[in-house]
């Protein structure tokens, strides 16, 4: 297992992205290539402590960086020996299994989707991350990359999110809601009546598990294990859960350190609160697939640090030996509107 | 390349990123109208049509006015013949 990553990529490019690779690498075996300025990667390889590079890890030159500044759509493009590009190209040619980056979001959707493309039959490609919810864990499936989106879009999203549930998540039969505004068939606007129905189709035909609308509060508690939304409703929905959880986090910790009974309290459950702290850190996930891509490529949080990268590492390799993509491309059918009329 | 070579080489391009049959795609094919195409499709196409036939960067204001896949066909072949 070989898995790129953008060593330059991220606001703590590229020591802590250099460092999360190496521990990878040791910890999993897996096999790594760095492609950024290779002066600057060899420097930090050094800066972990390696005097020369470690067998199975290599480092790709690239001169460019790809900036928070540049237009993420035309980036990847105009910065053709960027990291971003350069990575990307090495994929689409079946030098990794994998690709990974903490860079931007928007450069690297668009760089993925015009240069590694799109599952036949897939129309877009979804950022779908794992949350945390009651239970366990649920994937939202569209958390960014597709602001605005047709019915077809949200049916695809459903699907996607499905089989990734069953082939990476372990679920035998994932439920999927439609994220909207209430739980009745009539609530949401024309677009969540359109989706819901074309759903609804796909959930009689045995295509998909489809329990209805789900409200945000419902899926935070477990009520859904794939959450179908437009990316915009569904970065809205991830943005509120990272700053619930960080709000969450700094109550609690003024709680416990607001007198010495609580201090005690704290040392008490400080295992239980590790526990808490690691249920709710993106850190400990490390990174987001871009389903519909015909290969692996994963957006790691752009400010992630050593151990998030190395999270990440893990699950390119995850995704790349799930055959979750094999799966798609054996189903694209099922995940068709016309398919959806048909029955 | 003769205008029928390289409508042949856009009709497998566009029936590849559309999930079409060759035989549904003609001359008289609409993007938009036919099969779908929204901007993030149309960049792709120019993207695939730039590296099957080497015509350099296509520059986006020419874009809006391939409308069909005939029209996209007398566009390359045009660049092709300078």
């Amino acid at each position: 297992m070989k898995i790129i990553v953008d060593a330059m990529g991220g606001d703590n490019a590229p020591i802590e992205i250099v460092k999360g690779a190496l521990a990878a690498h040791r910890a999993y075996g897996t096999e790594i290539v760095l492609v950024g300025r290779a002066a600057q990667v060899l420097g930090a390889v050094e800066g972990c402590g390696e005097k020369t590079l470690p067998a199975g890890v290599q480092i790709k030159d690239a001169s460019e960086v790809v900036e928070i500044a540049d237009d993420p759509a035309t980036a990847f493009k105009k910065k053709k020996d960027s990291s971003l590009t350069v990575g990307l190209n090495m994929l689409k040619e079946g030098l990794g299994d994998g690709f990974v980056s903490a860079g931007s979001t928007g450069a690297l959707l668009a760089g993925a989707t015009l240069v590694v493309k799109r599952i036949r039959g897939v129309r877009r490609a979804a950022l779908c991350p794992q949350i945390p919810v009651l239970g366990g864990k649920a994937v939202l499936c569209d958390a960014g990359a597709n602001a605005e989106c047709t019915p077809e879009y949200l049916l695809q999203f459903a699907f996607l999110g499905s089989l990734y549930a069953q082939k990476v998540m372990g679920m035998e039969r994932p439920r999927v809601g439609l994220l909207n505004i209430g739980a009745e068939s009539e609530k949401g606007d024309a677009l969540r009546h359109e989706a819901y129905a074309v759903l609804e189709e796909a959930g009689r035909g045995g295509r998909l598990h489809f329990i209805g609308n789900i409200e945000a509060s419902d899926a935070m508690l477990g009520g859904a294990d794939v959450i179908v939304a437009d990316g915009f409703t569904g970065n809205v929905m991830l943005k509120a859960l990272e700053g619930t959880a960080k709000l969450m986090s700094k109550e609690l910790k003024g709680l416990f350190l607001s007198g010495t009974k609580t201090k005690l309290a704290a040392l008490l459950m400080k295992n239980q609160m590790a526990e808490f702290k690691q249920m709710m850190d993106p850190g400990e996930v490390g990174g987001t697939p871009f389903l519909g891509i015909t290969k692996p490529v994963i957006k790691a949080h752009g400010g992630s640090d050593a151990r998030a990268i190395q999270n990440a590492v893990r699950r390119a390799a995850e995704f790349a030996a799930s055959g979750f993509i094999a799966d798609v491309e054996a189903n694209v059918a099922l995940m068709q509107m016309d398919m959806a009329e048909k029955i | 390349m003769s205008n029928e070579e390289v409508f042949q080489t856009m009709r497998d391009l566009v029936a590849e990123q559309f999930a079409k049959e060759a035989d549904e795609v003609s001359m008289e094919t609409s993007f938009e109208e036919d099969l779908g195409a929204d901007s993030v499709d149309l960049v792709e196409l120019v993207m695939a049509m730039e590296e099957a036939f080497d015509v350099g960067e296509i520059q986006e204001d020419d874009l809006s006015e391939l409308k069909t896949v005939g029209d996209a066909v007398r566009y390359i072949a045009a660049k092709l013949n300078r």
